[in-house]
């Protein structure tokens, strides 16, 4: 294979549902060695886009090459070398996990069978290997779901909202779990509809809405256009607090529909105005962060109408935070 | 959209160092899987065992009764000669029996994957559909083979062990010599292969279109019964030569004694009509469906 050839690269992908448009002219390049995430609320043609990647249906327009190839040069060979889950894995219930994986082992071939242990290990399920997966957890079978994947010796693994489903636990070792994996030198395609997730394990993003990209780049840019931090205010007197706010300018305080105030501000700003109600002497009950920027962007990228524009963000970066995408 | 430069392309490693099956060869390792999945399932296991051993035990339990079953073909020579027993399971298995064996695989082959929702697990691992249904199919008839080869030897084990290796009446009354009357009983029994491999046809398009196990178990079984029926009515003869449980009586030709083909020619004929006819509309409704929700 060629040297620099990315691990994914969509051109003009199009998916359509009867009328529904459910993925739309997806551009979208991961490189080898990249952690690359797909972000957008549900219903944004993620998973589309990994079903297509898998072979499970066919684009109607555009081309997706995984490695170079298309499925209709080289078949289901398209996915040598990729691994991964749609949605949630899916096992036979009345097998043990180490059942499972010889099963599908036997599926792969290369040698998988010998890299079962090894792979019950690197998702810490060596233990309860021997239990059939119909006693699992959710978070169980998440993690088979991986140790399955890792079998194939994958170049690029495919992950559909690993964290889906899974209590707080179960999601950090998820992430604990992905961020080792991409250390080690993987490609890995996350689909998420979580920004945290992405954020914290991903390098670069294409955040997607109704089918449409709204912007792809890495996680550092997405960073720098990202609105002031949302906070939830509660003061000993809040009429007085608002009138206090006018006189400064970088914080944008309002009422909060829920009560309370809401504040706006980077965290130096906030601090000032926060120091500056004490000196007015009132007193600060509770402050709580309510939207982290990123996830401010990410819904204002994903719940704003595309041809309305994103409002500041967009006007700032046009290059790459687009409304419409060609 | 500009794709970002904030990653640079690294050098793609050397693929996976041993190297995986193309084409045929897939179907083959899809093939050895799925056999290794039938092999782990209790049903399968459980289902060779009873065709194991059912056949001593229906003996034993013949064998201490006064009363004979008369009124079904070979019944009345079931404690004169040993042969007489695989003959008279043969036509009493072309019943219902038959059929009920070959549809727990062949009806749940295909459901038992959109039960448990493992479409996707399997065709994420570079085996297209087409690869994956031909390592059914395969799978089911094998099983189909199996099963009438075990059952078909374990009735002759347990006839010519437990009541003797006695001459066997012809259905024209001479009397056949053992050694001949051995091998006519297997291929008797194998002249059921064809017909038995249509109802395996018959189970894996009902366990494709409907995707639910109970029904591609119970399908074939309804269907032969109907059939049977039909059959048993006395209805129109060229409808009649074109059921599926027409097939399983064409053994009797070889035990006349002069042999006659005909009915095994039709019969097969006819099996292989149910077979292509069945796995066509199963294949393409297996390539035509949405699997993603599985």
């Amino acid at each position: 294979m060629a040297v620099g050839v990315p691990a994914v690269e969509a051109s003009g992908l199009v998916k359509r549902f009867g009328g529904l448009i459910a993925v739309d002219h997806v551009d979208l390049r991961v490189d080898v060695g990249e952690v690359y995430g797909i972000l957008g609320p549900n219903g944004a043609g993620k998973t589309t886009f990994l079903r297509m990647l898998f072979g499970l249906i066919r684009p109607d327009a555009g081309t997706l090459r995984v490695f170079g190839r298309t499925w209709g040069d080289a078949g289901p060979s398209m996915l040598d070398g990729v691994a991964g889950f749609i949605e949630s894995p899916r096992f036979y219930p009345y097998l043990s996990g180490r059942r499972n994986l010889n099963l599908l082992a036997g599926l792969d071939r290369g040698g998988a069978d010998s890299r079962i242990d090894e792979v019950l290990d690197v998702v810490d399920l060596a233990r309860r290997a021997g239990d059939k997966v119909g006693g699992y957890s959710f978070g169980m079978r998440q993690r088979l779901g991986v140790a399955a994947s890792l079998l194939r010796d994958p170049r690029l693994l495919v992950l559909d909202e690993p964290a889906n489903g899974l209590d707080p636990a179960g999601i950090r070792d998820m992430r604990a779990l992905v961020k080792r994996l991409a250390a080690g030198g993987l490609t890995v395609l996350l689909s998420s509809h979580n920004m945290d997730e992405v954020e914290e394990i991903c390098d670069n993003v294409t955040i997607m809405r109704t089918g449409r990209v709204v912007y792809h780049g890495s996680i550092d840019q997405l960073r720098a256009q990202a609105p002031d931090p949302s906070h939830r205010l509660m003061t000993s007197d809040d009429e007085q607090a608002l009138r206090l706010a006018a006189g400064h300018r970088a914080v944008a305080v309002s009422v909060h529909p829920d009560g309370g105030l809401a504040l706006r501000a980077q965290a130096a700003d906030a601090d000032a105005y926060i120091i500056a109600l004490g000196r007015s002497n009132l007193a600060v009950r509770a402050l709580h962060l309510e939207i982290a920027p990123l996830e401010s962007l990410f819904f204002m990228l994903t719940e704003t109408d595309p041809e309305a524009g994103f409002g500041e963000p967009a006007q700032t970066q046009p290059d790459t935070l687009t409304g419409v995408t060609s | 959209m500009t794709t970002p430069a904030t990653t640079a392309t690294a050098p793609v490693p050397p693929a996976t160092a041993c190297p995986r099956p193309v084409g045929r060869g897939r179907v083959v390792t899809a093939y050895r899987w799925e056999i290794t999945k039938l092999a782990a399932q209790a049903r399968t296991r459980a289902t060779l065992a009873v065709c194991l051993v059912a056949p001593f035990v229906f003996v034993v339990l013949l064998d201490r009764q006064d009363r004979l079953p008369k009124d079904t073909l070979y019944g009345r020579w079931v404690h004169a000669s040993g042969f007489a027993t695989p003959l008279l399971v043969l036509g009493f298995a072309a019943q219902w029996v038959f059929p009920l064996l070959t549809s727990l695989v062949a009806g749940d082959i295909f459901a038992s994957e959109d039960q448990h929702g493992t479409w996707k697990t399997i065709l994420t691992r570079s085996h297209s559909r087409t690869q994956i249904f031909w390592a059914k199919a395969l799978a089911a008839a094998t099983f189909a083979v199996l099963l009438l080869a075990v059952l078909a030897l374990s009735c002759l084990a347990a006839g010519v062990l437990l009541v003797g290796h006695q001459p066997l009446e012809s259905l024209s009354g001479t009397l056949l010599p053992s050694g001949r009357t051995a091998g006519l009983v297997l291929a008797a029994w194998a002249s059921t292969l064809p017909p038995l491999l249509g109802f395996t046809a018959l189970g894996i398009m009902l366990s494709v279109l409907t995707r639910s196990s109970p029904a591609g178990i119970v399908g074939p079984i309804i269907l032969g019964l109907l059939m049977q029926l039909y059959a048993f009515l006395n209805g129109a003869d060229t409808i009649r030569h074109l059921l599926l449980v027409t097939p399983f009586d064409a053994w009797h030709g070889l035990l006349a004694a002069h042999p006659y083909y005909g009915p095994l020619r039709d019969g097969t004929l006819v099996s292989v009509g149910y077979i292509l006819i069945c796995l066509a509309i199963a294949y393409t409704a297996l390539r035509r469906r949405d699997i993603t929700g599985g």
